[in-house]
């Protein structure tokens, strides 16, 4: 396994084309370019404020201004899910290159979830311009602006290493049992829910509806978004352990799993 | 050059997992549904792809694999390729493996043919700088200068193909594998191919060669390894190899043929007896048979008009075996020629584009047809030069003394290759009492390799069919060189002037 791990860095170059090649091929031929990937978030960042800001009013303060709250949540949760959804196909879709070229496999769900990230970066502008609007006070209160924000950094390699791991493990899965793409959408739109985007932790009333939620390997990665980027609050060195863990072991188990049924991906696709 | 081979393979098993008819592939519900995980993944059959096969490919060498389809044979290229793992033995490949298994395989449609190019070469194990070193040199090597800019979507296939392979062998590998790829592209495209293989081979590459252009195997590989479902039938020399797998595909076909042959009889016969547990299909065929009688009788009536009878696609009445071959001509203008025909169809319904099988008064009635070796034994497949007999049984309705025996040898594609019957080969008939057994001999049929269709027929001395049956037998021929035609005569080659050839045939 660790030798299979330092050949997928010599692979680095081909992970690279990949993702680009990716991205290109996305937007050859249409008008709007890149700039698609920027308006689904938009929409849903419409759709959302509009039913939690005028239909279901009466957020907490803390969420507030909601749209820059939704944003900052609703950002990594596209790359997670997106990521994942993408990573979870990559296998299959690709399953006649696997036949037929001599490469390492892995390279195909960690493709998905990077060119995924791509996307997540290429929507930090947006974003930027909203946390403008945000710190001038136009949205409503006024949010914090600091040196907070460039916890950003090591958060978007951590989530992309979570990401990445739980990416492998899906891929692998996929090759054996077709309808793991299925049971992961519906899982998505569970999970979704008990992550903290629409809704911020310690707003959570009841003590054992919060605690269960804390189990959810995600959250710690979206309370960690909102420091960075919504409270701009440093995050306690313990909580950066607990990232990290939560990373690694996912990776680790990940491509463990990934490698060892490697062998098996070029005949069962 | 170092003495180590190439590639090893030791008693090399690959055995694949076959699914229960039911799933294609598993679901997770039913494995958490039902017999849990472990039965999910758990094949219900194991197919050998490849067992016990074992052989050393020297640095250097030109390996060829040959065999039928199922053989195991692109499963051993996969499995050299490194893009199978096997289930039993081992096999040791050193050095860089190309495989041109399927060239352009990884060409993203949307995304231009230079950036295919870099990405497809990146796969194959080369650095971006190397690919892009060698991008002007591939560009050109493909002969798509004009294109390498566009979407690979817009390219042809043989473009594809032929870009596909510019990457794959500027890969430089040590070994290439190669699968039946230069079947694709057109012929100068093909000739670059084998040109840019003969000289991987000069630089002392080692190349392992899948086709089934069996001249092509001949050709280019210094040893050649024949399988047959998944084991070794033979290995070494390519001249020996080939001329058993030949030999075996021969024997096979020519399996295949006697069994149709019986088949054949068998319904015949049942014909004849016309018994009660005779099947709707054989009905089908005496109707059939009726049916031609009657078209022949009407034919008889007209038998001067033979520009009418054959519009009307009942045969003609007459020898098949003189001017004109029987049926045949007749058949080829009913199917080029249905619109000219259609005036005179009116009281016949038109005329099937099928040609008739059998026809004729059955005034004699041919009740066997076979072909023999020179010892006399039932064969359907034969080597050039061989004696070939072709033996008819005939029953009369009542003694006549009015009747011609004739063969005919056709090609597959209605071409007469020889027609004879006793009257052109000088007999003169005088009583035909009882069942009797006719023999023609070809003592030595030569021959060129195919398949070949033999009509018999008994008719009139005015050529008024009794009996005529198309196609009553098939036979194949093969030849042990690869000289082109249907006739395969004896050659002598002599040669004058300023010019020297070396002599490279068997036992010089």
């Amino acid at each position: 396994m660790l030798k299979n791990l330092a050949g997928l860095w010599r692979h680095r170059a081909l992970v690279g084309v990949l993702v680009s090649r990716e991205l290109k091929a996305r937007y050859r031929g249409s008008v709007l370019g890149f700039f698609w990937s920027l308006l689904n978030p938009l929409l849903m960042l419409a759709v959302y404020t509009v039913v939690f800001a005028f239909i279901f009013p009466g957020r907490s303060a803390s969420t507030s201004p909601y749209a820059l709250f939704l944003f900052t949540g609703l950002l990594p949760w596209n790359w997670l899910s997106g990521g994942l959804t993408d990573a979870a196909s990559s296998l299959t879709t690709h399953g006649a290159l696997l036949k037929k070229i001599l490469f390492p496999a892995e390279v195909l769900p960690l493709v998905a979830v990077a060119a995924q990230g791509i996307h997540f970066l290429l929507a930090l502008p947006v974003l930027g311009a909203g946390l403008a609007l945000g710190v001038a006070g136009v949205l409503g209160p006024a949010v914090p602006l600091g040196w907070p924000l460039v916890q950003a950094v090591p958060l978007f390699v951590l989530e992309g290493v979570f990401v990445a791991g739980l990416g492998l493990f899906l891929a692998a899965l996929t090759v054996h049992f077709r309808d793991v793409k299925d049971i992961l959408a519906t899982g998505l739109t569970l999970w979704f829910f008990a992550t903290p985007v629409l809704y911020a932790l310690p707003d959570i009333k009841s003590e054992r509806l919060r605690a269960a939620l804390l189990w959810n390997p995600a959250t710690p990665f979206f309370e960690a978004w909102r420091d960075a980027f919504f409270r701009a609050t440093w995050i306690a060195p313990e909580r950066w352990g607990v990232l990290a863990g939560l990373a690694l072991v996912a990776f680790l188990a990940g491509y463990a799993f990934f490698d060892r049924l490697r062998d098996s991906f070029p005949e069962a696709v | 050059m170092t003495a180590s081979p190439a590639v090893v393979a030791t008693r090399l098993s690959k055995s694949y997992r076959k699914w229960g008819k039911t799933r294609a592939f598993g679901t997770l519900k039913s494995a958490f549904l039902g017999r849990g995980l472990g039965a999910a993944l758990s094949p219900s059959e194991v197919v050998n792809a490849l067992s016990d096969v074992s052989f050393t490919v020297a640095r250097g060498e030109t390996f060829g694999v040959v065999g039928p389809n199922g053989c195991g044979k692109s499963t051993l290229l996969k499995l050299v390729a490194g893009l199978f793992k096997p289930t039993g033995g081992t096999i040791e490949v050193s050095g860089k493996v190309s495989a041109l298994i399927e060239l352009g395989a990884g060409f993203h449609p949307e995304i231009s043919g230079r950036e295919n190019v870099v990405i497809n070469g990146i796969m194959l194990g080369l650095t971006r700088k190397e690919i892009e070193r060698k991008l002007p040199e591939i560009v050109a090597f493909s002969g798509l200068e004009d294109f390498i800019d566009e979407p690979v979507k817009t390219y042809s296939s043989g473009m594809y193909v032929r870009l596909g392979f510019a990457v794959a062998v500027h890969v430089d590998p040590d070994v290439l594998v190669v699968d039946e790829v230069l079947a694709v592209g057109d012929e100068a495209f093909a000739h670059r191919c084998l040109d840019t293989i003969a000289d991987f081979s000069r630089r002392g590459k080692t190349i392992f060669f899948v086709s089934h252009s069996l001249a092509l195997v001949e050709d280019l590989c210094d040893r050649v390894l024949y399988l047959e479902h998944g084991k070794t039938k033979a290995l070494g020399d390519p001249r020996e190899v080939l001329a058993k797998y030949r030999m075996d595909v021969a024997d096979e076909e020519g399996a295949r043929l006697a069994r149709a042959q019986g088949e054949n009889q068998a319904a015949l016969r049942a014909e004849k007896t016309g018994g009660t547990g005779e099947s709707a299909a054989l009905r089908a065929e005496r109707t059939d048979a009726r049916r031609e009688r009657e078209i022949f009788s009407e034919g008889e009536k007209g038998a001067s008009a033979t520009g009418a009878a054959s519009a009307t696609g009942a045969p003609q009445p007459h020898s098949p075996f003189e001017e004109k071959p029987p049926g045949h001509q007749e058949s080829v203008q009913q199917a080029t020629t249905p619109t000219a025909s259609a005036p005179l169809e009116q009281k016949n319904p038109p005329a099937p584009v099928e040609k008739p099988r059998r026809w004729g008064s059955r005034a004699v009635e041919i009740t066997g047809c076979r072909m023999l070796d020179a010892s006399g034994a039932e064969r359907y497949a034969f080597r050039s030069g061989e004696s070939v007999t072709i033996e008819i049984a005939v029953t009369p309705r009542a003694p006549l003394s009015d009747f011609v025996f004739g063969i005919g040898i056709f090609t597959p594609e209605d071409v007469c290759v020889h027609g004879t019957n006793t009257e052109v080969d000088g007999f003169l008939p005088s009583r035909l009492d009882g069942p009797a057994v006719v023999r023609v001999t070809l003592p030595e049929c030569d021959l060129g390799t195919g398949a070949y269709l033999v009509d018999v027929a008994v008719h009139s001395r005015r050529e008024a069919p009794y009996d005529y049956w198309r196609g009553a037998c098939r036979f194949q021929v093969d030849a042990p060189d690869r000289a082109a035609g249907v006739y395969r005569p004896g050659r002598r080659w002599t040669f004058q002037g300023p010019l020297a050839l070396r002599d490279t045939r068997d036992g010089k």
